[in-house]
């Protein structure tokens, strides 16, 4: 196997590097990416793409983007946070790169990347969850990536833990996303400064912010890092909310491992561990059953690069 | 007779009956038994395994057998890990019972082994991403890609009932609560109509009246009866369940994305009672809807017997299989290699690849192949 192009296309950056057969990224490019509009976004991820295939000899090119992925990997059929419906992503870029492109769920791909190179390295049956705004999932089964029927399974972050619970992007209510992200980390946070809690309070002056609203994920966490007793117990609630996920999700699929990958995991023990001791609580009839094994992701920002470069290269996306 | 019509014996280990069958390769049952699970002791439960089978061998030619048992089956499918309704515990069913048979032996989780004979003869088939859901007395789950059962790392894949979907819910046998077979199970049924029946309402009338007065009689069955007949009260019940199970469809299908979803199980007797409002609540809850294809939700066709058929089907894949091996290497015959406990390595070999086949994969390794690498050695 020779080089290959993976992409991530995310909300803010479009990042793009060169993977070779080891798993590791040579050369990068980077782009913003365009606020609305799919043709200039799609502009955007060709740019990014043609700057590396300038100076590499590349057999394919795998763009891994948030949203409904076709099972033939071409088309998206539906972006939560892009403009995209129906839309034919993989032909319009390979009409314009002129190499065989194929488009992945972004949480499949940096699932792939970790399986392939990453913490569960030939693992034949994982989960992956990637921890950021949003719950982002990818499932492993006999070394194969879960597609499902349509090409749209593994969506973990949109399963349901709350009757009537908080509202969802995907039109749900009470989505584990909603509860066990970062995105409900920082809401979760808010709400308890604008309750008036001297705690949230000390915590808001560990971030150097007086306004709740300046709040972010990675100062919660750099705060908790720091020992500030409001910014550890609610990275520990978000911890038992993944665990309990997590242990319903184990019941459906039987892993050996789990990996914990995107930005929140960042948090490291101070989430994992609480995490964890959720996940043994709730797994079912614990005593009677194999345990799997659980832990961080190694690849950090670039799985979803690695992961959608890797199953460029293979022609059924095994 | 060519293998391939070869009969095979279906075996269901419920918590209080053992019900087994004469099954041909069509599906159809040649012959029936059924007797009551005497105790919980394993040894004694073998005992009554192997009667039955000598009482069905006397009458038919059978090749092999099948054991569907609800419980954790271990990845290689010899032993019961546990066993909600009987004693077992790292259970070595497969050879403890081949010992006694000279019969090979196939042990498959009873969720499993329903939703294989969907796939093969009933609601599931030419399905390629299939998901069964059996609603009887808790919630037994299976999946099925390609025609392939998927059982996860250890075997025990698909335990769908203990999925979270009430946080500090009702308790579950499991250990946990809110498990969504405590809202969406024949357990659940009979609880939520007891319930109202004690509440002393009038609108629980007719559910009493068929309970003989008392409310500790009503079961899931009266409660399906009453709702055929037209009983508000009956129906709301089975809307309640029928919307817990559309509720967990939907996170099923957000993690697997079936093409079809096949409901079976003894609370499904209810039908489009059950199914409709099962729909209803999927499309509302399923996360994407609009911006995505989605699952049918069809009734199982095959009944009760489902896992019975689908274990005596296991099992002749699996025998079918390893004859083939064995005629063509060794003078040593299922019944001898079965008798001494032990397997030669080519078998075990064998065994793994259809394990794969109707565990894992669809392509199994040619067989031909596999005994040129075990000659080769
Ligand atoms: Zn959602
Ligand atoms: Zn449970």
């Amino acid at each position: 196997m020779g080089l290959s192009i993976g992409i991530d296309v995310g909300g803010t950056k479009i990042a793009a590097g060169v993977v070779g057969a080891d798993g590791k990224i040579g050369a990068r490019a980077q782009r913003d990416t365009p606020a609305d509009s799919t043709d200039e976004t799609a502009q955007a991820i060709c740019d990014a793409a043609a700057e590396l295939i300038k100076e590499h000899e590349v057999e394919a090119v795998g763009i891994g983007a948030a949203g409904f992925v076709s099972s033939d990997r071409s088309t998206v059929l539906f972006a939560p946070n892009l403009a995209w419906r129906d839309e034919p992503l993989g032909r319009r870029v390979s009409e314009v790169l002129k190499v065989p492109v194929v488009v992945e769920n972004d949480a499949n791909a940096a699932a792939w990347g970790e399986f392939a190179f990453g913490a569960a390295k030939n693992v034949e049956h994982m989960v992956c969850v990637t921890v950021g705004t949003g719950i982002g999932g990818g499932v492993v089964i006999e070394g194969e990536l879960l597609r499902g029927a349509h090409g749209v399974a593994a969506e973990l972050g949109h399963m349901r833990v709350v009757p009537g619970g908080h509202r969802c992007g995907c039109g749900g209510r009470g989505c584990w996303e909603q509860y066990a992200s970062g995105r409900a980390l920082v809401r979760e946070a808010r709400a308890q400064a604008e309750s008036g809690s001297l705690a949230a309070a000390q915590m808001l002056s560990v971030c150097g912010i007086t306004d709740s609203a300046e709040l972010t994920g990675p100062m919660i966490t750099e705060a908790a890092a720091a020992g500030d007793p409001c910014a550890v117990e609610l990275l520990d609630d978000l911890g038992r909310w993944l665990g309990e996920g997590l242990a319903s999700i184990a019941t459906l699929f039987d892993p050996s491992t789990i990996v914990i990958g995107g930005g929140v995991s960042a948090a490291k023990e101070l989430l994992l561990k609480s995490a964890q001791v959720a996940f043994e609580k709730n797994l079912p009839a614990k005593a009677n059953r194999p345990h799997p094994s659980f832990g961080l992701a190694e690849l950090g920002n670039d799985a979803g690069i690695i992961g959608a470069a890797d199953l460029a290269r293979r022609p059924a996306g095994r | 007779m060519a293998l391939t019509q070869a009969l095979t014996i279906g075996i269901d280990i419920g918590g209080t009956k053992v019900a087994a069958g004469v099954v041909d390769p069509e599906g159809n049952i040649l012959d029936r038994l059924r007797r009551d699970t005497p105790t919980k002791d394993p040894r004694e439960t073998e005992d009554a395994i192997a009667e039955i089978v000598h009482d069905l061998e006397s009458r038919h030619d059978v090749i092999a057998v099948g054991i569907g048992a609800a419980g954790f089956v271990d990845g290689t499918r010899s032993s019961v890990l546990f066993a909600p309704h009987l004693a077992w515990r790292h259970e070595p069913l497969r050879d403890a019972v081949e010992r006694r048979l000279g019969l090979p032996v196939v042990v498959e989780n009873d969720a499993n082994a329903a939703a294989w004979s969907e796939w093969r003869f009933g609601g599931g088939q030419g399905e390629s991403h299939l998901v069964c859901v059996t609603l009887g007395t808790g919630i037994g789950g299976a999946i099925l890609n390609d025609g392939a059962l998927q059982r996860g790392k250890f075997g025990i894949a698909g335990e769908f009932g203990h999925m979270q979907v009430v946080p500090g819910g009702h308790r579950c046998e499991c250990g946990n609560r809110g498990c969504w077979e405590q809202y969406a199970s024949g357990n659940a049924l009979t609880r939520e109509a007891r319930e109202l029946a004690l509440s002393g309402s009038p609108v629980a009338h007719n559910l009493l009246r068929a309970a003989d007065g008392d409310p500790r009689k009503i079961n899931g069955p009266m409660v399906t009866e009453l709702a055929k007949d037209g009983d508000p009260v009956a129906v709301e019940l089975l809307e309640d369940v029928g919307r817990w199970l559309g509720i967990g469809l939907a996170n099923l299908a957000a993690a697997l994305d079936p093409g079809t979803f096949v409901i079976g199980g003894g609370v499904s007797d209810a039908g489009e009672l059950l199914l409709a409002p099962a729909r209803e609540a999927f499309k509302r809850t399923l996360t994407g809807r609009g911006f995505r294809p989605e699952a049918r939700i069809v009734r199982a066709v095959l009944g009760p017997e489902a896992g019975m058929v689908g274990a005596a089907d296991l099992a002749r894949e699996e025998a079918t299989w390893l004859r083939r091996v064995r005629v063509k290497t060794t003078a040593v015959t299922a019944k001898t290699a079965a008798r001494s406990g032990r397997s030669t390595r080519l078998e075990r070999a064998a065994r793994k690849s259809v394990g794969r086949r109707t565990g894992m994969r669809t392509a199994a390794p040619d067989p031909e192949r596999e005994l040129q690498d075990e000659t080769e050695v």
